[in-house]
């Protein structure tokens, strides 16, 4: 039904969507997720020409809509779209929200229109307040009202901008369920979304984008599951990290402490975590510290909301070896308190660097 | 409608107090030595100015457009003395018992014709009809008959005009009695109007008076707006650089205006006594005097008839080029953009009276067009210079994602502005757009000075046949509130209908 091939766009020097090419069959849901400021948005509203592609093509049933004698009014019937902040009518009413568009674009007449508008008002369970303004409603009951306004239309497939972002929590889940039902009913919908249990549930495909390209796309179970690539797995797991450079032994160790505390304040980690955290880094860094002259070491902390795991990467360079089994240690207190903090730890050669990979133990 | 009553009220009270507070009397200026150091009240332009200034440097001298407002000012005590010429001065002692005129006179000087510089034709068959008017005693006949030191009405001769024929154009300033004046019929009357149209008669062309501002005659004359001035004018050496004049057909003075002595005006006062309070009682004779005699209520209602008609189709102009200016000014294209910005950065930086006098004088010089079409571009013009910012900050007001949802839903942008966009930007600018329209038609007041005879030029020839200061002012004031209320309120009730919620409250209420 839509065929995008190699879109991008860029805001002045900012590229935002760099080669996209998907296709979109009728019936499907698909559900966009990933970072922010990775060009979701943007990527829905090139499909409508909301904001118009630098490059590519958009096929609607086979139609090119970048084409200059496109009549772009009329494709655009044809897919609807909900915003983050739902954009009703300030000045018509919840009625006239619905029946503008299918009087004045379709050319059905007032009273069917109406008619019409009512049986979607009661689909989205909204029909009492039909004669009621925006203003008047709650910030869910708006986002119903857009739905319905779409459906007034009769799309072909319809666009969710973010639909619940702007929503309070207790409001989101009485737009998703009206989703749910249109997807249920067979509507193709592409959906950019933060809730991702939802658009585990809702899509038939979902995919991932960042770096202005669809960087991993397949099923729900594929990419909320088993994500191939690393940053679709960093975000699945909501892993947040830290990174620290050192490239001297005498490098600020209380700054470094500071900033790990900053880090932990702000993935709200219990004080004894924290305390562990500072203390495994310390006792690792000290059998680092000796071997510090003329070599750089990158310290990563990366903590999984999803999983609740903290884990720590070491990267140095420098000849081949196991830091923790070399014989620089002048007793085995150090390495006792590493391993004891420690669930798991890993010692790799990557790219000419030694990597160790210290997984901290759940309980503490 | 309680608060337009109580509105009223304020104002007569203040006005009350005002009028009151002014009677004080002081002492009295009898030889033009008491006027050396004295506060001297003379008309703009005119040779009584020059003459003030000359005569007692040391005095304090004020310049008025017309001759009421300055014997307006020295009955409230702000002038002691006033110069002016002897037919106005003469007036002005008939009609005010407590001004007097000194005996002896200033200056002499002649009243003549002007004309166009290079008009000699006409000049040489002037100068001749003058002539004419002078050996057979028609011209001491005309000044027997509006020169007279008493009230009793004036006879005027019946000259008939040829109704064919290329129109002569006559510039008047009628606001000066006995020279020219509007009469109980709104025609222009008085000595010159009557030598007006014995010239129109002798030349077989018919005649048509255009009434403006004294000091907008000569410019007038020279755009070509008007053909001669006949209105009592001096032929100064000053104006005679600018434009030719006629032989003189009247010799006339410069004379000196004075109150009369305290104890003079108080045995006058004293005899006047009736039944009714004295305040009521001069209110009662102001309104007759100011509106049912002579019919001055048609004056009043015809300027009050232009005044609105000028300030509505001013704002239907100014809002229909506003909107243009508008689009312009939001437009990205450089082209469009700059001009409107121009536009609108002269239009609001210049006095619209100024604005009014350029298009009528500079712009349409030649072109015969109706004053109040003039006075309707110059306004609808200054109109539009804010009006288009009004809409600019209406429009760019409605949130974007209503635009947007309007795009998505398949409207183009053009109807999605009409659909969308309108609606709601209407709805927010109607309260400034009320007071920019407000105030536009309280600007109007100046249109007098190209000869558009609106409410306050109507008030302005009321005051000059009768010197009455404050009736026709309070009465205008009360007529001008009148008006932006009742505006106001179509106004107003435009706003709750286009308030979307006032229509359920009305369905609630079926």
């Amino acid at each position: 039904m839509i065929q995008v091939e190699h879109l991008s766009k860029k805001f002045g020097d900012l590229v935002v969507l760099k080669d996209i090419t998907i296709e979109i069959k009728t019936g499907e849901v698909i559900a966009i997720i990933g970072p922010s400021g990775t060009g979701k948005s943007t990527f829905l509203r090139c499909l409508n020409l909301l904001d118009q592609p630098n490059g590519g093509s958009i096929a609607i049933d086979g139609v090119n809509i970048l084409d200059a004698k496109a009549n772009v009014p009329k494709i655009r019937q044809k897919m609807n779209m909900v915003f983050q902040s739902f954009n009703l009518f300030s000045h018509l009413s919840v009625m006239e929200n619905l029946t503008l568009g299918p009087i004045k674009l379709r050319g059905i007449s007032p009273k069917d229109a109406e008619l019409k508008a009512m049986e979607l008002l009661k689909l989205v369970g909204l029909a009492e307040k039909a004669d009621n303004y925006p203003d008047e409603l709650s910030g869910g009951q708006k986002q119903r009202v857009a739905i319905a306004r779409c459906l007034a239309m009769d799309p072909e497939i319809i666009l969710f901008d973010e639909p619940t972002s702007a929503l309070d929590p207790t409001m989101v889940s009485e737009v998703l369920s009206v989703i749910r039902r249109l997807a249920k009913e067979g509507m193709t919908m592409a959906i950019v979304t933060h809730e991702m249990d939802f658009a585990r549930d809702v899509a038939n495909r979902v995919l991932y984008m960042d770096e202005g390209l669809i960087y991993e796309e397949g099923t729900p179970q594929q990419i909320f599951e088993t994500p191939q690539k690393e940053k679709t797995q960093a975000f699945i797991n909501r892993v947040r990290s830290f990174t620290y450079q050192i490239s001297s032994p005498d490098y600020d160790l209380y700054a470094m402490n500071a900033e790990i505390e900053n880090f932990c304040e702000k993935q709200i980690l219990p004080k004894k975590t924290r305390h562990s955290l500072l203390l495994l880094v310390e006792e690792l860094l000290q059998i680092y510290t000796p071997g510090l002259h003329g070599t750089r070491l990158d310290l990563a902390i990366a903590y999984s909301e999803k999983k609740e795991t903290l884990q720590l990467t070491l990267e140095s360079s420098g000849e081949a070896a196991n830091p923790l089994e070399s014989n620089f240690l002048p007793d085995e207190l150090g390495l006792t308190i590493i391993r004891n903090l420690a669930e798991d730890i890993e010692f790799q050669r990557v790219n000419d660097k030694n990597r160790l990979t210290v997984l901290m133990r759940k309980t503490l | 409608m309680k608060y337009l009553l109580f509105t009223v009220m304020l104002i007569s009270l203040i006005l009350f107090t005002f009028i009151t507070g002014c009677s004080k009397s002081e002492k009295g200026i009898t030889s033009f030595e008491d006027a050396k150091t004295a506060k001297l009240g003379v008309m703009t332009g005119s040779t009584g100015e020059a003459v003030a200034r000359k005569k007692f440097p040391e005095a304090q001298v004020n310049s008025f457009d017309d001759i009421m407002d300055a014997v307006a000012a020295i009955k409230s005590g702000q002038l002691d003395a006033i110069i002016t010429l002897f037919p106005a001065a003469l007036q002005v002692s008939k009609k005010n018992p407590e001004l007097r005129l000194l005996p002896e006179a200033l200056d002499k000087e002649d009243t003549a014709i002007a004309i166009k510089k290079g008009n000699d034709d006409l000049l040489a068959s002037l100068d001749r009809i003058i002539s004419e008017l002078k050996s057979d005693g028609t011209l001491d006949s005309m000044k027997g008959r509006w020169l007279k030191a008493d009230l009793s009405p004036y006879e005027e001769l019946d000259i008939k005009l040829p109704k064919e024929g290329a129109v002569l154009r006559i510039g008047v300033s009628a606001t000066r009695e006995p020279f020219s004046f509007v009469d109980e019929h709104g025609r222009v009357t008085g000595h010159d109007g009557e030598l007006a149209r014995l010239i129109g008669a002798r030349l077989g062309r018919p005649i048509e008076f255009s009434n403006m501002k004294f000091m907008a005659l000569i410019p007038a004359l020279q755009s070509g707006k008007i053909d001669l001035i006949i209105t009592g004018m001096t032929a100064s050496a000053e104006r005679k650089k600018s434009v030719n004049f006629t032989q003189p057909y009247f010799a006339n003075t410069q004379v000196m205006i004075v109150k009369k002595s305290a104890s003079a005006t108080a045995g006058a006062a004293a005899d006047s006594k009736t039944a009714l309070p004295p305040f009521l009682q001069s209110i009662a004779t102001s309104f007759r005097s100011n509106i049912i005699l002579e019919n001055r209520y048609m004056l009043i209602l015809d300027g009050l008839k232009t005044t609105i008609v000028i300030s509505v189709l001013a704002t239907i102009l100014g809002t229909l080029l506003g909107a243009l200016v508008c689009f312009m000014r939001m437009s990205k294209k450089k082209l469009l953009n700059l001009p409107a910005r121009v536009y609108i950065s002269i239009l609001r930086g210049t006095p619209v009276l100024v604005l009014l006098m350029l298009i009528f004088y500079v712009v349409f010089a030649s072109v015969n067009i109706s004053p109040v079409l003039v006075a309707v571009i110059a306004f609808g013009m200054n109109f539009a210079a804010y009006s288009a910012e009004i809409f600019r900050t209406g429009i760019e007001g409605v949130d974007r994602g209503q635009t947007e949802a309007g795009i998505s839903l398949g409207f183009t942008k053009v109807t999605t502005f009409l659909n969308i966009v309108l609606p709601q930007t209407v709805r927010r600018i109607l309260p400034v757009y009320k007071g920019e329209f407000i105030s536009l038609v309280k600007m109007t007041s100046i249109v007098g000075y190209i000869a558009v005879q609106d409410l306050t030029k109507a008030s302005d020839i009321i005051r000059s046949r009768t010197f009455d200061a404050f009736f026709p002012l309070v009465m205008v004031a009360i007529l001008y509130f009148l008006i932006s209320w009742l505006l106001m309120q179509s106004l107003e009730y435009l706003e709750r209908k286009t308030d979307p919620k006032s229509k359920r409250s009305k369905v609630a209420c079926a």
